[in-house]
């Protein structure tokens, strides 16, 4: 293939990635922006949205819309209560110190892979595509009489692709509808500006904290159920995610939303194309490189405040 | 009405107040007069709920409020005007005070009384609150308490580094507030205001209550400044 349709092809395929890594970047940085917690355990929320998917599915039987339906629906909210759970029984109990919160978040990393490994087995589970036809995509070379259009081989995607990447744009558009327009949403915001004075002026913060927690592992989960038919359910699939977001948070700034989203479609796309070109591990190379620089030089990230 | 009885509280381990007993009446203004570091913050946050008592009682209309969690305090009736304002920044200042409207769930008509008393603030309502001068974050962090209607105000240092006119405004609605029959505790430094519009004043030293006096008292007692505060 030549250079043209080949980086097309490549930036569709880092389009899809960037959209499920926003998703997932966005759930890490409101549990860090309201909680203050570094959750290390989100890539196994991920992890255990495509592994439910998996599990409804394959229960629903049927057209795979059918189970890929409810998967949508009901794997956000097991994971999210399995969440706010955890919230509940760990978070609270050490005060949500920044440190212990790290080690705590670890271990639920470990609890949750390990209980996956041992219930559901070492296997990658496919899940199969509400809908999956394959596009063709046209593509132009200039000749002797202007442009002209051609479908060169190779070049396609498929609608369910198109689909995660519209999807995830409507989720991120819901969600920041949900944070600024909402009641919940001003509470959200109100507790991450000023925590004590939320509680002074009624909010009560131990049920917005597992609101949060639970929320932001929603919104992992929901990413897995979109990416699981493109890439299958298996136990240690939290940690590349996991990587990334972190990557994606820290260069767009840490608790900044609009922040997180830019640098997730300039990651997420970047490693895309630089997977395909080169390989996967160079695309995370050179990432984790700009991580180093962006903490040097701009240690708040892109479009994050410094702390006063 | 508010009654604190023998409270010991602090930061952790670190122990501020041994046993201050207070009370505030509906339509009185009580004065907290002490040094810096004597504890009258910690006194105003430990009836908010904000640090937990070591030992002794806060009683509000006979509710126990020290055995209530922090985020139920606000909901009996009793609004906090922090130092330094802690405004919710990056809100709008229609949002601070729908923050505080839902403390009770209050409607419209609450709404507007509060922007009545604070004009300036109805001309600002989509500003994010970071952005208004320092007279008007007072304002807004004035408004957004008494969007509670609270029966118990209150405030810690509102006049501090205000000009004049503000200084003046700040004191009008908080006598305004008395006359309409809120109990008000007050911390200020402004021995002028103090004495101008406090009923009460309780000295507070190294966290304790030594004595608490009326302003007419303290007016003909200025030595008690003195011994307390260290100024003239």
């Amino acid at each position: 293939m030549e250079f043209g349709p080949h980086f097309f092809l490549a930036s569709l395929e880092g389009a899809v990635n960037a959209a499920v890594l926003a998703l997932m970047a966005v759930g890490l940085s409101i549990v860090f922006g309201i909680m203050r917690v570094v959750n290390v355990a989100h890539g196994e929320f991920f992890m255990l949205g495509a592994v439910i998917a998996w599990w409804i599915s394959t229960l629903a039987g049927g057209h795979p819309a059918v189970g890929f339906l409810f998967a949508l629906i009901a794997a956000p909210l097991i994971v999210g209560a399995i969440a706010a759970a955890a919230d509940h029984f760990v978070l609270r109990r050490i005060n949500y110190d920044p440190e212990r919160t790290i080690v705590a978040t670890i271990g639920l990393l470990y609890v949750l892979q390990q209980t996956t490994l041992m219930t559901f087995g070492p296997e990658a589970r496919p899940v199969e595509a509400p809908f999956n036809k394959r596009l063709a995509l046209p593509w132009f070379e200039k000749t002797a009489d202007g442009f002209s259009m051609y479908w060169p081989w190779g070049l396609s995607t498929t609608s369910y692709k198109l689909a995660v990447i519209a999807a995830a744009v409507i989720i991120l558009i819901g969600l920041w509808l949900f944070m600024t327009r909402s009641r919940i949403g001003l509470i959200m915001r109100a507790t991450q500006l000023d925590r004590e004075m939320a509680l002074a002026h009624g909010i009560p913060v131990d049920k917005v904290y597992a609101l949060v927690f639970g929320l932001g592992a929603g919104i992992a989960a929901l990413a897995a159920v979109l990416i699981v038919p493109i890439q299958q359910a298996h136990y240690l699939m939290g940690h590349d995610p996991l990587l990334l977001s972190f990557i994606v948070v820290i260069i767009g700034g840490l608790g900044s939303i609009p922040g997180t989203i830019v640098a997730a479609i300039f990651i997420g796309m970047s490693d895309g194309i630089i997977s395909v070109f080169f390989s996967p591990t160079v695309a995370k190379i050179i990432a984790t490189l700009l991580v180093a620089f962006v903490l040097i030089f701009r240690p708040q990230g892109l479009f994050g405040k410094r702390s006063a | 009405m508010l009654e604190l009885n023998n409270i010991e509280s602090g930061y952790g381990d670190v122990q501020v107040l041994f046993g201050v007993s207070l009370n505030v009446q509906p339509g009185e203004i009580l004065c907290l007069l002490g040094r810096n570091g004597a504890g009258k913050t910690t006194l105003l946050k430990s009836i908010m709920g904000l640090l937990p008592l070591k030992s002794g009682a806060i009683h509000f209309n006979g509710t126990a409020l020290h055995t209530l969690p922090a985020h139920n305090i606000a909901k009996q009736g009793i609004a906090y005007v922090p130092q330094g304002r802690r405004l919710f920044s990056e809100l709008t200042v229609a949002q601070n005070i729908e923050v505080g409207l839902m403390v009770q769930g209050r409607s419209n008509q609450t709404r507007e009384r509060v922007l009545d008393l604070f004009p300036r603030l109805r001309e600002r309502l989509k500003q994010r609150a970071e952005t208004l001068s320092g007279g008007e974050q007072q304002m807004l962090a004035m408004a957004r308490a008494l969007s509670t209607e609270p029966r118990v105000l209150l405030l810690d240092e509102p006049t501090e580094g205000l000009q004049p006119s503000m200084v003046a405004l700040i004191d009008e609605v908080t006598l305004k507030m008395r006359s309409e029959g809120v109990a008000i505790v007050l911390v200020e430094h402004h021995l002028d205001t103090v004495l101008n519009i406090a009923d009460r004043v309780a000295f507070i030293e190294n966290g304790r209550n030594p004595e608490t006096v009326s302003a007419y008292d303290l007016s003909r007692t200025p030595e008690k400044v003195m011994q307390y505060l260290g100024v003239n």
